[in-house]
């Protein structure tokens, strides 16, 4: 066996042995979130490149290592599932670097951390200051998580006690042209929907790049043609104006007519209205 | 516009936002919003009652008006 037919086998090989450890490793290997895996990652990775290159001779060596360390790897992650302690010595624990606002200096220093690195850890997390950081932890794998003292962190829906639409998931129903029916059929549509919304959009399916159906069913698309423009009616904010006006007319019609039996009547019925707008105002927002 | 023609057309508007609003219920796969839908549909049924009712009081009271 010449030596270029050694590594074209090799190779096509090894390909294989890494493509099948790293299924059975699954996603944790590839986020190598513990230095376990970090380790066996880049170990599997030089074994494999050593083979091929190195032409000493036997294949089998190698895919016998690599298996090795998968094997490996793989009963680490089976008893972590089950053990505590195994996962706190194979993983380390997290180390809290900051509490309460003080830096915890003994922690820096037994993870051999300075006090520049920390100043750059936090500033990849945008904090410019560690006055403003409340709390943080040094992950097992190296980076910082950060929680931010609360009158800095960002303003939610909650803080202000603004109430909301729910908003589920999307689900891309169009993909270059393609109807992609399970996807349709999840969204709780059909084709003849499909053909309807494609239709009051004025576009036809060849030329839909993406289409989108939100938790509302409205339809979003992409368009090849890029000087096209595809209009993008706001029904709900429509019909909410179209509430609005009902609401104003009634209050006009009660302070038009002169009869008191139907100016009480247009009374009631505009602030049934109004409380009923009031209501339903969050989830006609979009 | 007559009195009579306002009602007509606040009454043909309330049709339209029930129509919309049973359509939204229908397509939303958010139970909650499907559920306030529906509840604002029923009460623009009542008002839309009540709405029908005044418009045949006028009609009877001002014929000339009546399209």
């Amino acid at each position: 066996m010449n030596d270029y037919t050694h590594i074209l086998v090799s190779s096509v090989l090894f390909v294989v042995t890494l493509f099948a450890i790293t299924k059975i490793g699954g996603k944790k290997q590839l986020a190598e979130l513990s230095f376990f895996e970090y380790v066996s990652g880049i170990t599997i990775g030089s074994i494999a490149g050593e083979v091929i290159m190195g032409l000493d001779g036997n294949l089998f060596h190698g895919v016998l290592a690599i298996a090795i360390f998968g094997t490996f790897t793989y009963l680490h992650d089976v008893i972590g599932i089950k053990s505590k302690k195994v996962r706190d010595i194979m993983e380390g624990k997290a180390t809290v670097i900051i509490k309460d606002g003080k830096v915890l200096e003994e922690n820096l220093k037994k993870e051999k951390y300075t006090i520049d690195d920390l100043n750059s850890l936090l500033r990849q997390k945008n904090v410019f200051r560690t006055a403003d950081v409340e709390f943080a932890v040094l992950e097992p794998k190296g980076d910082l998580s950060v929680l931010l003292k609360k009158e800095l962190q960002p303003l939610t829906a909650k803080d202000l006690n603004l109430a909301v639409s729910p908003e589920k998931e999307s689900y891309t129903v169009v993909m270059d042209g393609n109807v992609l029916n399970d996807q349709l059929t999840a969204a709780g549509k059909n084709r003849g929907w499909l053909d309807v919304e494609l239709a009051n959009l004025g576009v036809t399916l060849d030329n839909v790049f993406i289409a989108e159906v939100d938790s509302y069913g409205k339809l979003t698309i992409d368009v090849y043609d890029d000087q096209l423009q595809v209009p993008s009616p706001q029904p709900r904010k429509l019909l909410l104006a179209m509430l609005n006006k009902c609401q104003a007319d009634l209050e006009l019609f009660s302070l038009e007519t002169e009869s008191p039996d139907a100016k009480k009547m247009y009374n009631k019925n505009a602030t049934k209205l109004q409380s009923a707008i009031q209501k339903i105002k969050p989830f006609l927002s979009e | 516009m007559t009195v009579a023609a306002n009602v007509n057309q606040c009454l043909s508007t309330l049709k339209g936002i029930e129509a919309q609003l049973s359509s939204l219920a229908l397509n939303t796969s958010v139970p909650e919003a499907s559920k306030a839908f529906h509840e604002t549909m029923l009460v623009i049924g009542e008002i839309k009652a009540d709405l029908k009712k005044r418009k045949m009081q006028i009609e009877i009271e001002e014929p000339q008006y009546k399209n």
